[in-house]
């Protein structure tokens, strides 16, 4: 012990190794823990957001002008596509107009307020996503200034695509749905199952980064292509948000519960802009 | 005019943190192979570039420190990452530029490895403290793709880091010797 501490590298070695672990650990936990970061953190975030905003201008051009010479090439395409899907439309147009009537009346007959179903959106765009290859993070040009609180959905593509982790004052960090964060809110979801009953569990994601539906009860009349939608059980995100649909169904590694795929709803490989959902219940 | 000339390097390296997480969101899709990916790391490559050429400046370890923590409170939001990797990387380079040779591909490979070694020490430290789980599979497959790409930006941005290293050493006057 004595030469130890008359060792003076080895002692300094040391100390450095112990303050790193003591500033790591204790960034882990804040960044856990607070529903926003501290104000120097947010400023760094903030003053790198406005940069990658300047930046991401001529960048955007140029992948957008890319875009657009794909765009073209597929029209003809897309075109005979749509056309199939605008003769459904009017119809569920005027269906959903309908039910919607319906629903407020039955609401204000019941003398309900607000349920698990209602939520309000901002719009926002994606400015950076994180530079490494192991975390899925996003950053997107609405803070705390738009109404964007921590662990609200996002979502692209017509799916949710992930999570606020992090809200700064004129940016905001999603993680997405595909995270293996381990601490991690995960989402709460249902499906309707083929003999018309819900089954309720949670996504997460398996070895092999791909979303799947756990801790279900009973999955077997789950079919593949069945929509999986959240649950608005889990707090913070309302009920209703297609996640994605049933690609699979297995059992765990123990035997023990059912492992359904998902194939993810939302466009989580180019999301350029996002919907972040505000639930209007309180949790 | 003048101090705007020390803190020159500062501002590169501010705009290569910026670009990497444009080019991670635009060039995310190119990058990735199934559950394989690269990094975008041009903040990186630079701070080791700028130690190989430059190996006797020491402001640019204290730099390399705050350019560090400016990166990992903006990317990770937590400080370890980079913070510990950037300086340490700067005055190992700066130690290698010593008996190394002043050519594009022995720099090359000492970038490569640098690359390598951040990898695995970032994937280390965020598997430890719970922000991801990946296997070690998905980890020494990547490594290859990341050093594919590690190339291609090493290639794009040597002599930009190598004349602003030259010209525009951290918080040196280089007009106060002429």
């Amino acid at each position: 012990m004595k030469k130890f501490l008359q060792n003076k590298k080895l002692l300094t070695t040391f100390i450095v190794i112990f303050l790193i672990l003591v500033i790591l650990g204790g960034s882990v936990n804040l960044r856990n823990k607070r529903n926003t970061p501290l104000l120097v953190q947010s400023f760094g975030n903030d003053v790198v957001a406005v940069g990658s905003r300047i930046v991401d201008i001529p960048v955007g051009w140029i992948s957008g002008g890319l875009n657009n010479v794909n765009d073209i090439l597929n029209t003809q395409t897309e075109n005979n596509h749509l056309k199939s899907q605008v003769t459904n439309l009017g119809q569920t147009k005027a269906r959903n107009q309908a039910l919607e009537a319906e629903n407020k009346q039955l609401r204000s007959a019941l003398k309900l307020k607000d349920t698990l179903t209602g939520y309000d959106l901002i719009n926002a765009s994606v400015i950076s996503r994180s530079s490494d290859t192991w975390s899925d993070l996003l950053v997107i040009n609405k803070g705390s200034s738009a109404g964007v609180q921590k662990n609200q959905a996002v979502m692209c593509g017509g799916g949710v695509i992930g999570r606020i982790i992090e809200v700064n004052a004129a940016s905001s960090k999603v993680e997405l749905i595909t995270t293996t964060d381990k601490s991690a809110n995960r989402f709460a979801v249902q499906a309707t199952a083929s003999n018309g009953k819900s089954v309720h569990g949670i996504i997460t994601v398996n070895s092999d980064n791909n979303l799947a539906f756990t801790q279900v009860v009973d999955s077997r009349k789950l079919k593949q292509g069945t929509k999986v939608y959240t649950s608005g059980m889990g707090g913070n995100s309302p009920k209703g948000l297609l996640v994605g649909t049933v690609s699979k169904t297995t059992r765990d590694s123990f035997g023990l519960s059912d492992l359904i795929k998902i194939n993810p709803a939302g466009e989580i490989n180019d999301p350029s802009v996002v919907t972040v959902i505000k639930r209007k219940v309180a949790n | 005019m003048r101090v705007f000339r020390k803190w020159v390097l500062a501002i590169a390296l501010f705009v290569a943190l910026i670009l990497d997480g444009t080019l991670a969101f635009y060039l995310h899709q190119f990058m990735n192979i199934g559950a394989y990916g690269a990094s975008t790391w041009i903040l990186p490559i630079g701070i080791m570039l700028i130690g190989l050429f430059d190996d006797t400046n020491p402001n640019e370890i204290w730099l390399a420190l705050g350019a560090g923590i400016v990166a990992d409170i903006s990317t990770l939001g937590i400080i370890g990452v980079y913070t510990v990797f950037f300086p340490v990387s700067c005055w190992a380079c700066q130690r290698v530029a010593r008996f190394l040779p002043e050519i594009f591909w022995s720099r090359l490979i000492v970038v490569i490895i640098g690359v390598t070694i951040l990898d695995i020490y970032s994937w280390a430290i965020l598997t430890m403290v719970g922000i991801i789980s990946v296997s070690i599979k998905i980890m020494l497959i990547s490594l290859a793709v990341n050093a594919c790409w590690t190339i291609i930006f090493f290639s794009i941005t040597y002599w930009i880091w190598g004349n602003l290293a030259e010209n525009y050493p951290f918080l040196i006057d280089l007009r106060a010797y002429r």
